[in-house]
């Protein structure tokens, strides 16, 4: 399978449904469109894909125009095998609803941890929130 | 007021056409003779009257009924030239109205009158005219189909008649009329007032509004690619440097006329341009009008509301909307024709702007459209035509394609694919692949290479066991150098050398000189950095030299054989050079001891010593091991915070077990110096690993051969006499521990020393006796 440099291996992926991670963790989910030599994405008919736990909850968002330096991954959608997933499919009230759970219990073990650790008299230096490198 | 400027600004924004448009009908646009005064006869007075007396019969008649459309024979069309009237076509409006009236004869008489004025166009016309009046007459009510007809005939004659001079500027004249098919009565710019009086043709238009559009027409008019507006052509010369363009370099060619734009960028070679001369006449009318524009004036006037009063509509929008139905029209010719689409819509602008049934909004709901397979010839034509007609024929040709494409893939259903363009997708490809090129690809990505080579390798040994195809990149070709010279930019015909400043080539503005300052002790501190940076040039020297070296068993085995030789003779001279580089004065042979230190002094000095030793000869390799072991303390210092000299123990090793017994015994010296200095090579741990080396270098001439010249004089055993004593002497503290402890040392010091000795040194410098 021969494959074309950098960038230009995503031309055959245009007009295919593909599923992007970005850097702040959010998966968007559309129609590959349009790219660039920075892997600048256009995204068609996109939609926010919210996971929690087993259940998850699509935001439809339109068009999204993603710059290249905040994708993780993407990968090409099968769509055959989007059919049969294991996942729960919920509203999206309720998924955000969910979700919003789901950060409150991790901020609450987080401070408990901290709060243990500092019983402890040990200390560990806070991540930047800017530090993505 | 602000009408006149809106159009006036989306006129500038269509220069393109102007260019294209000329090309097609081979116009001279610029002649004087054609547009400017020359132009107009000097009956021109006479030729006013008459239209004067038309214009009064016209309106009469008009006044009495609807306009409705029948074709006044188009020739007329071009009447209005001399006076430089947009509107060819919008002669056939009013005559319409006349010709219902049961004017065949105020038809006829008009065309004479208007075809009169023409010479050009006099004896042609008149003959079409008869035959183009009877079926116009013939559909007098149905406005889209008499209009059809009479813009299907008009264009037609629009064909015959190109050789003259265009009915008006660029504007691919029918194309108002054909677009303004919903407007009511239509109050002309300003612009046109000026030329109202001229032509009562245009004067009627202005009382009676245009006919209304029928509003069916648009859904089915979308695939239509004479939509596209190409981007306004910048007007800066292109002379060295980019196009002016609010859109930076990096983006993607738009349109098959910016490609130009773009090659010019990536290839710099692209000079001797002479600015292209143009003078324009300003135009009376904005021709540059695009039919968004004509649209929303039409649309705008009977409401009040018109949306020139928001920003007029922006040029950029043209484009983008047309790309979605270029999209399109390239989705409904998925299959033979995938490049079909692009290949018509540059041709069109030319031709047929024109038509543009609706723009107020994207096309939203696109059925899928089968891909008729013949679609793409007959789409080219169809641009002039009416667009009840056109759409006529796409309905034939989509029922049509109906049958035969049924089974079309969920892709081509897809309305929106395709937005990216074959020559965009090649654009983006032809960028990375840019950036692969390499005139030398060993240097330029080693590590990829040898990679590669090891995949090669082991792809052929498991060539029979499960053969996985390797994913290959796709590598440019070597196009080695083929934009190196710049050559600036000059122009014919000039008088000396003109500098024009460019991005690849920008102005000298400041004129930098470098002043020395004779400060003293600036003076003294460049000497120090001086010497530093001599050391450090001499190093890298020695190092690129050493590479060459080192690499050439590689090329040895990737040349051909008759180039064999030639590398041959070019590895002697570099190693001689090599030897040399050692060497502070050219005819001393002797290994001279201030450049080895000098050398050593920098960090990556010793590194490069410790590469360089083992390809030099034995003489000389003693002879730098010599002056190492004798100047080790000031190295030692000097290394204390890199600790790098154990780099070297490696290649010392080797020099060690290959030099005779006397130069051992005399590196053993050495090492000794003058007082005090064992001990401070014992402090340094390469020093007390040397130490070893030596010693058990010696141990082993000994033991291996007994007639060991190592015996002959006291020498040795003197000095392993001082060793030793100076072992136990010092300090376990300041002893510092060797990179290895070699084996043989027991033996050595046992036959040197006592028992009682022998333990403490055993115990000192922990040598078991299991390493016996």
């Amino acid at each position: 399978m021969n494959y074309m440099p950098g960038t230009a291996s995503l031309i055959e992926d245009i007009d295919k449904k593909h599923l992007v991670l970005l850097r702040d963790g959010r998966t968007l989910i559309g129609i590959l469109r349009s790219i660039d030599q920075f892997a600048n994405l256009v995204l068609h008919q996109t939609v926010e894909r919210i996971h929690v736990g087993k259940k998850f909850g699509d935001i439809p968002r339109g068009i999204f125009v993603v710059r290249g330096e905040n994708v993780v991954l993407l990968g090409e959608v099968d769509l055959d095998k989007e059919c049969d997933q294991i996942l729960q499919r919920v509203s999206i009230e309720e998924i955000l609803e969910e979700q919003r759970i789901e950060q409150l219990a991790k901020q609450e073990s987080e401070r408990l941890k901290l709060q243990a650790v500092k019983e402890r008299g040990l200390s560990i230096p806070k991540a930047d929130t800017l530090d993505d490198f | 007021m602000f009408r006149f400027q809106s159009l006036d600004e989306d006129c500038t924004l269509e220069e393109e056409e102007e260019g294209q448009v000329e090309g097609d009908n081979d116009i001279d646009q610029f002649n004087d003779d054609t547009f400017g005064a020359g132009a107009v006869d000097d009956d021109w007075q006479e030729e006013h009257a008459r239209l004067a007396q038309l214009d009064e019969g016209v309106r009469d008649l008009l006044a009495e009924g609807d306009v409705s459309s029948a074709s006044l024979p188009p020739p007329a069309g071009s009447v209005p030239h001399p006076s430089s009237l947009p509107r060819p076509s919008a002669s056939t409006l009013p005559p319409p109205g006349l010709e219902e009236r049961g004017g065949g004869d105020l038809a006829e008489s008009l065309t004479r009158l208007l075809l009169g004025s023409d010479p050009a166009i006099a004896g042609v016309g008149a003959a079409e005219s008869d035959r183009s009046c009877f079926p116009s007459m013939s559909h007098a009510q149905g406005l889209s189909a008499s209009l059809q007809a009479s813009l299907l005939s008009y264009q037609q004659h629009q064909h015959i008649l190109h050789r003259g001079p265009p009915p008006l500027p660029q504007m691919n004249s029918h194309s108002i009329w054909e677009n303004s098919m919903g407007f009511g009565p239509v109050s002309i710019s300003p612009g046109l007032v000026t030329h109202m009086e001229d032509s009562p043709l245009m004067s009627i238009i202005k009382e009676v509004g245009l006919p209304k559009r029928p509003p069916t027409m648009r859904a089915e008019d979308c695939l239509d690619l004479s939509e596209r507006v190409p981007p306004p052509r910048s007007s800066s010369p292109i002379i060295g440097s980019p196009p002016v363009r609010a859109v930076p370099i990096g983006t993607p060619p738009k349109q098959p006329l910016s490609h130009a734009f773009n090659q010019q960028i990536h290839c710099p070679t692209a000079v001797h341009v002479q600015a292209p001369v143009q003078h324009r006449y300003p135009p009376p009318f904005p021709e540059r009008l695009s039919p968004n524009t004509l649209l929303n004036i039409a649309v705008s006037c009977p409401g009040g509301n018109s949306p020139l009063c928001r920003p007029p509509f922006p040029a950029g929008v043209g484009p983008i909307l047309s790309q979605i139905q270029r999209a399109q029209l390239l989705n409904s010719q998925m299959g033979p024709f995938p490049r079909g689409g692009p290949g018509p819509p540059p041709m069109l602008p030319g031709g047929s702007v024109g038509f543009r049934p609706f723009f107020s909004q994207p096309p939203p709901r696109l059925g899928p459209h089968p891909a008729p397979p013949n679609h793409n010839p007959i789409r080219h034509n169809t641009t002039h035509l009416h667009p009840q007609h056109r759409r006529m024929l796409t309905q034939r040709m989509q029922s049509r394609g109906d049958r035969g494409g049924r089974g079309g893939d969920r892709r081509s259903r897809d309305p929106y694919s395709n937005l990216m363009t074959q020559k965009e997708k090649d654009w983006v490809a032809r960028i990375q692949m840019m950036q692969l090129q390499s005139t030398d690809p060993y240097l330029d990505d080693y590590y990829y290479q040898n990679y590669y080579e090891k995949m090669e390798k082991r792809l052929e040994r498991d060539k029979d066991s499960i053969r996985k195809e390797p994913t290959t990149k796709l590598i440019t070709p070597q196009v080695a150098k083929f934009e190196q010279t710049y050559r600036p930019v000059q122009f014919a015909g000039s008088l000396g050398k003109l500098t024009v400043s460019s991005v690849n080539n920008p102005r000298k503005m400041i004129d930098a000189v470098v002043t020395t300052r004779t400060d003293d002790e600036e003076k003294r501190e460049k000497q120090v950095w001086n010497k530093r940076r001599q050391i450090l040039y001499t190093v890298e020297k020695v190092y690129s030299l050493l590479l060459e070296v080192q690499d050439f068993e590689k090329k040895f085995l990737q040349t051909p054989e008759e180039q064999r030789e030639a590398l041959l003779d070019q590895h002697k001279t570099h190693t001689l050079q090599l030897y040399n580089s050692l060497k502070e004065k050219e005819w001393d042979d002797r290994v001279s001891d201030e450049q080895c230190l000098m050398i050593m002094s920098v960090r990556k000095g010793k590194r490069l010593m410790s590469r360089l030793l083992p390809f030099l000869p034995p003489p000389q390799a003693a002879a730098v091991l010599m002056g190492i072991a004798r100047n080790l303390p000031g190295l030692a210092k000097k290394d204390k915070q890199d600790q790098v000299l154990c780099w070297l123990v490696e290649p010392v090793a080797i020099v060690i077990q290959s030099m005779s017994s006397s130069a051992l015994t005399d590196l053993l010296q050495e090492l000794q110096g003058s007082e005090g200095q064992l001990p401070r090579v014992l402090q340094n741990k390469f020093g007390v690993t040397l130490l070893y080396l030596i010693l058990s270098e010696g141990e082993r001439m000994q033991s291996s051969d007994p007639n060991c010249q190592l015996m002959d004089d006291n020498r040795w055993t003197e000095l392993v006499f001082s060793v030793t004593r100076e072992l136990l002497k010092v300090p376990s503290s300041s002893l510092s521990p060797p990179l290895f402890t070699p084996p043989n040392l027991l033996s050595l010091f046992s036959r040197y020393v006592d028992r009682q000795r022998l333990e403490l040194l055993q115990e000192k410098l922990q040598i078991t006796a299991l390493s016996r």
